[in-house]
């Protein structure tokens, strides 16, 4: 089998209105892993799990998940999914959605039984099993949609804004099962809006904009390629250490100079060329983005050259 | 089998939530005690369980006639009207939200995200609206087996023919308020589109009913019906003959829809009480109450019931059936959701 868990090759959807909702993506998630999906509203982070899924009918899909073809029905029995806004039938009980999610996924009731109350213990919702869903708060929801998502013991799980309108204590306890089902070796794909929830949690992030992919890695790689060191120095810069830095792309501002560098190693020339001038270095400060800068800084790239 | 299973168990646990349901249960629970409790006794008819006795000359404790009675009272006023007619609109009331919320963003995705095709499951999703009607009409059909056994000691087991008939029925409207359901999305058009259409169906079988009267049943007895007066007179051929080539064309309009009226009458045909011989078929409830018969008329009548055959009957309808429930799943296959 394949390493990654889904290993798309290109899935293209236009709606019959013409809007291109995904724009020939390529996209490779590694087994075992939590994956984050990102992006702006409308950028087709939906559209791409439920066309994995089969909720939505791609234009074109080429690609695996699971060593099977994108769209091959036996396969979902391995796969669980949370939607987003999820809406059960208000006359089930929360142990009774479980159960049908379970059914459906060929799990006999003998089956899941055991594995049922577990679930409700941890997402703390034992107490609430016998209520109907429709008595139920959001959150309380959310916590039944992500138990009901697990119940198969699936390989990979898509869960879209799994911690919306959860509560704090709730989204602990959510952040605590994803990464246990990391540590069980499955694979966590989960779509966001919370981006510092996500750079707790994720190991890989992808940022959607538009349709397309526009960037895509670990979020220690992607964070550090937009790192930033801000040199701070006492004396004047000469006017040739100033060109020489506009040169390279460095900003200055009054006695500072700040540097795009992935590592401390390509702000050593720069350190050189001060002491050359005999200044005085008086602090170097490494700035790394979070995901949340991060992504800003990428979606206002691709909107620059789309 | 477990994914059947699931959604079968899931339409019974819907049923059970609704309240129409159980309402429609008590009033099929009243109308079934107010039929067993109608017996029968030296002199005549006894109502409320031996609370009010009337007396009828022609239908007395153990003959044919109370046999033909109680089977008629069955067959021609509780399934016509109970179970073909105001059951069923309950039912449609209670199940025409079945695919518009099924539909519903959220709701729809957790079903499609299984492994499960999508015929597969709106064909189960279908098959538990069905339950609804099912359901009732099984119950019904036990306590009308139970009367009638306990009343003319004819432990009848072709009683419960009406469970597969009135479900058949049912299924012949439910199917189009289900395609509605699943283009519009729309609980109210999925209700009002199919009654409309149930209306449709229902005046075209009253109107071809009624011209196969007019063109065979009555210059068979030698009368004819003046359209413009409304009087009768003496048969004319040449009328007749007017009227059968309306009566053609109205008859293949007929074919193409589903029969509902029709599959519910089929009951009469199917439901044959053991008891003492009846020597008199073809009569209808007044005719038998009144004590009038006429052999010829009797006659005509059997046959003018008769005139389709079952296979005919459930055939086109079953037919119209699939066609819709085809383009049905067509429709919910092509969708995203």
């Amino acid at each position: 089998m394949s390493d990654y868990a889904v290993d798309i090759t290109s899935l293209h959807k236009r709606y019959s209105n013409g809007t291109t909702a995904l724009n020939h993506v390529q996209l490779q998630v590694p087994q075992g892993c939590i994956f984050g999906l990102i992006g702006p509203n409308g950028a087709g982070k939906s559209t791409l799990i439920k066309s994995l899924l089969t909720i939505i009918r791609p234009t074109l899909c080429e690609g695996t998940m699971l060593g099977k073809p994108i769209g091959h029905k036996p396969t979902l029995s391995q796969v669980g999914y949370l939607p987003e806004h999820a809406q059960f039938p208000a006359y089930l009980t929360g142990r009774e959605v479980i159960e049908y999610a379970a059914g459906l996924s060929h799990q006999s009731r003998f089956q899941c039984r055991v594995r049922c109350d577990d679930l409700l213990e941890k997402v703390g919702m034992n107490a609430h099993a016998h209520r109907r869903i429709s008595t139920y708060s959001k959150g309380m929801k959310q916590r039944i949609g992500l138990a009901q998502a697990l119940i198969h013991q699936p390989q990979v799980v898509f869960l879209d804004e799994p911690t919306d309108g959860v509560d704090p204590e709730g989204r602990m306890i959510m952040k605590g099962i994803i990464a246990s089902l990391r540590d069980e070796g499955r694979t966590v794909f989960v779509n966001s809006h919370l981006l510092s929830e996500m750079e707790q949690i994720a190991d890989r992030v992808a940022i959607l904009s538009q349709g397309r992919i526009v960037a895509e890695g670990s979020i220690v790689d992607l964070t550090r390629k937009k790192a930033l060191f801000e040199v701070s120095f006492i004396g004047q810069l000469p006017v040739r250490l100033m060109t020489w830095c506009q040169e390279h792309g460095m900003e200055i501002s009054n006695d500072r100079i700040r540097c795009h560098a992935e590592s401390a190693v390509m702000i050593q020339p720069l350190i050189d060329q001060l002491r050359g001038a005999l200044l005085v270095i008086r602090e170097i400060k490494e700035q790394r983005f979070s995901l949340e800068e991060l992504f800003l800084q990428v979606l206002a790239d691709s909107r620059k050259n789309p | 089998m477990t994914q059947a299973l699931t959604i079968l168990l899931d339409s019974l646990r819907m049923l059970r939530a609704s309240k129409m349901f159980w309402i429609s249960l008590w009033i099929s629970a009243l109308v079934a005690l107010s039929y067993a409790s109608i017996g029968f006794t030296d002199v005549g008819i006894s109502l409320g369980f031996g609370m009010m006795n009337f007396q009828v000359p022609f239908i007395r404790r153990d003959t044919a006639e109370a046999t033909e009675f109680y089977r008629l009272l069955f067959t021609d006023v509780i399934v016509r009207f109970w179970l073909g007619w105001f059951s069923l609109v309950l039912a449609l009331i209670s199940t025409c939200s079945i695919f518009p919320q099924f539909l519903q963003p959220g709701s729809i995705d957790l079903a499609l995200s299984k492994p499960l095709s999508r015929a597969r499951l709106f064909l189960l999703k279908y098959l538990g609206g069905l339950s609804f009607v099912a359901t009732q009409t099984l119950l019904f059909c036990v306590v009308a087996f139970i009367a009638i056994g306990y009343r003319l000691d004819s432990w009848s087991w072709q009683v419960f023919w009406a469970v597969p008939v009135i479900t058949f029925s049912f299924s012949l409207v439910f199917c189009v308020s289900a395609l509605i359901g699943v283009l519009t999305r729309s609980m109210i058009f999925s209700l009002l589109g199919s009654l409309l259409f149930w209306a449709m169906t229902l005046v075209a079988q009253w109107s071809e009913d009624a011209l196969y009267k007019m063109a065979y049943v009555l210059p068979e007895m030698g009368l004819k019906i003046d359209l413009a007066s409304g009087g009768i007179s003496e048969a004319d051929p040449a009328q007749s003959n007017d009227l059968r080539e309306t009566h053609r064309k109205i008859s293949a309009l007929v074919a193409i829809l589903p029969k509902t009226r029709e599959c519910t009458l089929l009951l009469k045909r199917l439901i044959v009480l053991e008891g003492p011989a009846n020597p008199r078929t073809g009569l209808d409830l007044g005719a038998l109450l009144s004590g009038n018969s006429d052999a010829e008329l009797e006659r005509l009548m059997e046959q003018y019931e008769q005139r389709h055959s079952v296979s005919y009957l459930i055939g086109t309808s079953l037919a119209f059936e699939l066609l819709v429930l085809g383009l049905a799943i067509v429709v919910f296959q092509r969708r995203d959701y």
